[in-house]
């Protein structure tokens, strides 16, 4: 046999060997990745039976907080009206104008509770006519402490149903001995009786001429018109309604 | 011209054995490579499905949140009737 034979016989022989040598190694990890991959797939299996009931339910919370925050901007809506936007926003910084949005309004978003401290923003909501925002964020206080009555009376101006002129509540009547503004009438018979006091009828007056006498009238009459006043005690002691009493003489 | 022939299947076959060594040599490396990611996964995939046992605590808050709704619903009611509208 040619040394040539012999040499290729060999390397045959060790091409064989190589094959199997890496092929079995090769296929001892196999196995290993198929005990592996046993192992796995049962335990993405549990997650997936785990995990399978979790839209419904998510999605049913989503629901019902949907429906819940839709309800409350309704309500604040209904109740606060423009404000609502400035009150989100408030609350909850950069949602006032996503609220705005998802109630289809637009306009400019005022956060009430810069503008206005808490207590502020509360009086300002209850007074219905306060001129929310209009203070700058770093403008002065609203609150002053040293004229705060005027602040106040400038943050409520003047009632809505008290700014047209023909609502105006009439000032209160001056009372007094002689009101500039008596809200009385007149009196037809003023300072007269029809009858005395035992029920005789007295003679008829003059007919009033619908013209008040204003003018007090004159001293003579006064003093022969005034009842008689009584002399006073001539010692000093207590009266009663019936006279000075008899055991204080 | 025999001779020559043989020499150089000689040569080819040698060739091949290296070239051969070395495309064996890297299926297993990257087989010997996989079982320990797999060991990984596993171990990664149980502390999941531990965790998501926790999944069923959801029904008690999607009870929650109902109520809570509920409440809310409630409350808003109360408020509209003591508040004025805008």
């Amino acid at each position: 046999m040619e040394i040539q034979v012999a040499i290729i016989i060999l390397l045959t022989a060790v091409i064989i060997a190589e094959l199997a040598l890496f092929l079995i190694a090769t296929i001892v990890q196999l196995f290993k990745i198929n005990a592996g991959l046993s192992v796995v797939l049962p335990l993405v299996g549990q997650i997936v039976a785990k995990t399978n009931p979790v839209n419904p339910v998510v999605d049913d919370i989503n629901a019902q907080l949907v429906v819940t925050r839709d309800a409350l901007e309704n309500l604040m809506l209904k109740k606060a009206g423009p404000d609502s936007a400035g009150l989100v926003e408030s609350l909850f910084p950069g949602e006032g104008a996503k609220f705005l949005r998802r109630v289809n309004r637009s306009g400019k978003v005022i956060n009430v509770g810069t503008v206005y401290t808490r207590g502020v923003g509360i009086l300002a909501g209850l007074g219905r006519g306060a001129p929310i925002g209009v203070a700058h964020t770093k403008g002065a206080a609203v609150r002053d402490a040293k004229y705060s009555t005027t602040e106040v009376a400038k943050l409520y101006p003047a009632p809505p149903d008290r700014r047209d002129p023909s609502k105006n509540i009439p000032k209160s009547p001056t009372i007094g001995r002689d009101p500039v503004h008596s809200p009385y009438e007149a009196a037809s018979t003023p300072g007269t009786r029809t009858r005395d006091a035992e029920g005789r009828k007295i003679e008829t007056p003059p007919a009033p001429t619908g013209k008040t006498e204003s003018s007090p009238p004159p001293a003579e009459e006064q003093q022969s018109s005034a009842p008689t006043q009584a002399d006073p005690p001539s010692s000093p002691a207590r009266l009663s309604a019936k006279g000075t009493r008899p055991w204080e003489r | 011209m025999a001779d020559a022939a043989l020499w150089i299947m000689v040569i080819v076959l040698a060739l091949v054995i290296v070239v051969l060594a070395q495309l064996l040599k890297r299926i297993l490396v990257a087989a010997t490579s996989i079982p320990p990611k797999i060991d990984a996964i596993a171990g990664v995939a149980a502390a999941a499905s531990k965790d998501l046992d926790a999944v069923a605590v959801l029904l008690t808050t999607q009870g929650y949140i109902k109520s809570i709704r509920a409440s809310v619903l409630d409350y808003g009611g109360s408020l509209d009737a003591a508040l004025p509208d805008y």
